[in-house]
């Protein structure tokens, strides 16, 4: 193997993190843009401007620097450089850790709140005519170790393997600008910003950051709270995620699927989504 | 998806060094101009000593985070670098530690909103090669992904609220 083939990509794609750095800095400038709903507000985050010009610069034709060569390189930042926030939100986790402690409980059962989404999600998938898609599709929000667990035990051209791949791929585009408005959205009914703190760790990293980023925005008194909460269900959501697959969501989702699918599926015919 | 865990070379550490510095640096000049963003309008900025401050506290996020990865890189077992990180964030900060008050004064003059911004345009990059494989799901697709989504945050904050309740914490 080339010596420090890793690195002397990272060097020479360049033009990319120059491009990344001016992207940051016109969306800095922009700031926040509130749209008031109401009593409360739909807030726009420049991190959200970011990803969308990021994505913008990648698949329109006028940024000829940003093309395939720079796709392992990017995601190599993704992963690392959430690294940066991830260790922020860590600090103020250590700096808050009574209330962490405290919210234990609240913050262990939060995480079998997830299982919820397959008594809503599932019905729905087959009536749109789904059949074992829906399994990978509903049983979890699809991030990196959901999908593996479903490589493993059914592969990824199996018809679970290709339902958790749209959730996954559709949680890729658009999942963090989703879980952002919705944080907004959650903000204006009854539910504290604390329990919507904890929601926000069910995802990956940038969902993570988009939707406790709202909230902090939203109610800044309550910043280093809402970030211990997320950051902590966010690590809570990482230790159990796979466990918490192959013990309760899977066994569950398929159960279900056995008992709904006869009854809601009956009229449909086998259509695949993905095709 | 699981990665086999990737060998530790000269070249990862070198590579972890780097990402993590081309990240503070746009994460310096974005907290710098965020901060000057929520000042609008209050005043003049004091950019030079802004930059002063940010400063360490940005090493400090990139040394706990390069010894994360370091960790969760060369230590065997399924444990991710991002749990790592979390634990030294956390032993770090926690009252009664010597580091405490250095380690939370420093870092909190860095914004957690601009350490998401660089990430995340790196992230719409990386996202772009995913796009022709968006286009191929269809409405049915992309709408059950949604409610998968929305379904498992709304439960989650449901039973948050509820045991929450019970607590007397809220």
């Amino acid at each position: 193997m080339e010596k420090f083939k890793n690195t002397k990509e990272l060097l020479s794609n360049w033009p990319l993190h120059i491009t990344c750095f001016v992207i940051v800095i016109i969306c800095e400038c922009i700031g926040i843009i509130k749209i008031p709903v109401g009593n409360s507000s739909i807030m726009l985050l420049p991190m959200l401007f970011a990803m969308v010009i990021g994505m913008i610069v990648y698949i329109s034709k006028p940024f000829t620097w940003i093309n395939s060569k720079c796709d392992k390189t990017s995601s190599k930042f993704v992963v690392i450089g959430v690294s940066l926030l991830i260790a922020k939100m860590g600090i103020t986790s250590g700096a808050s850790i009574q209330s962490v402690i405290k919210a234990g409980p609240a913050l262990i059962f939060q995480e079998f709140g997830n299982l919820g989404t397959i008594f809503f999600a599932l019905p729905i998938a087959l009536l749109f005519g789904f059949k074992r898609e829906s399994i990978g599709l509903t049983y979890s929000i699809a991030r990196e170790p959901n999908v593996a667990v479903i490589a493993n035990e059914y592969t990824l051209d199996s018809p679970e393997g290709r339902g958790v791949m749209i959730t996954y791929t559709v949680g890729t585009l658009i999942g963090t600008i989703f879980v952002g408005l919705l944080a907004s959205i959650l903000a204006m009914t009854p539910l504290h910003p604390y329990a919507i703190a904890m929601a926000c760790g069910v995802g990956s990293g940038s969902m993570m950051a988009a939707s406790s980023g709202t909230l902090i925005a939203l109610f800044p008194n309550m910043a280093d709270q809402i970030s211990a909460y997320a950051a902590t269900s966010n690590i809570l959501s990482n230790i159990d995620g796979v466990v918490m697959a192959v013990v309760i969501s899977i066994p569950l989702t398929n159960f279900l699927y056995k008992h709904w699918e006869p009854i809601i599926g009956k009229r449909k015919k086998n259509k695949s989504e993905n095709n | 998806m699981a990665k086999a865990k990737e060998k530790l070379t000269s070249d990862t550490f070198l590579e972890f060094t780097l990402v993590l510095l081309i990240t503070a640096v746009i994460c310096l000049i974005g907290n710098l101009i965020y901060a000057w963003a929520a000042a609008r309008g209050a005043g003049p900025v004091d950019w030079a000593a802004n930059f002063v401050q940010s400063v360490p506290g940005l090493l400090i996020l990139c040394g706990i985070s390069w010894v994360g990865l370091v960790m969760g890189a060369a230590i065997p077992g399924p444990v991710p670098s991002i749990i790592w990180i979390t634990v030294i964030g956390i032993v770090l900060s926690v009252p009664g530690m010597p580091t405490s008050k250095y380690v939370i004064d420093s870092t909190s003059k860095i914004a957690l909103l601009a350490t998401c911004t660089p990430v995340l345009a790196y992230a719409g990059v990386s996202m772009g090669k995913d796009w022709a494989e968006f286009k191929k799901i269809g409405w049915r697709g992309v709408l059950v992904s949604g409610l998968v989504m929305f379904g498992t945050f709304f439960g989650s904050a449901i039973v948050a609220e509820i045991i929450l309740k019970i607590q007397g914490i809220i």
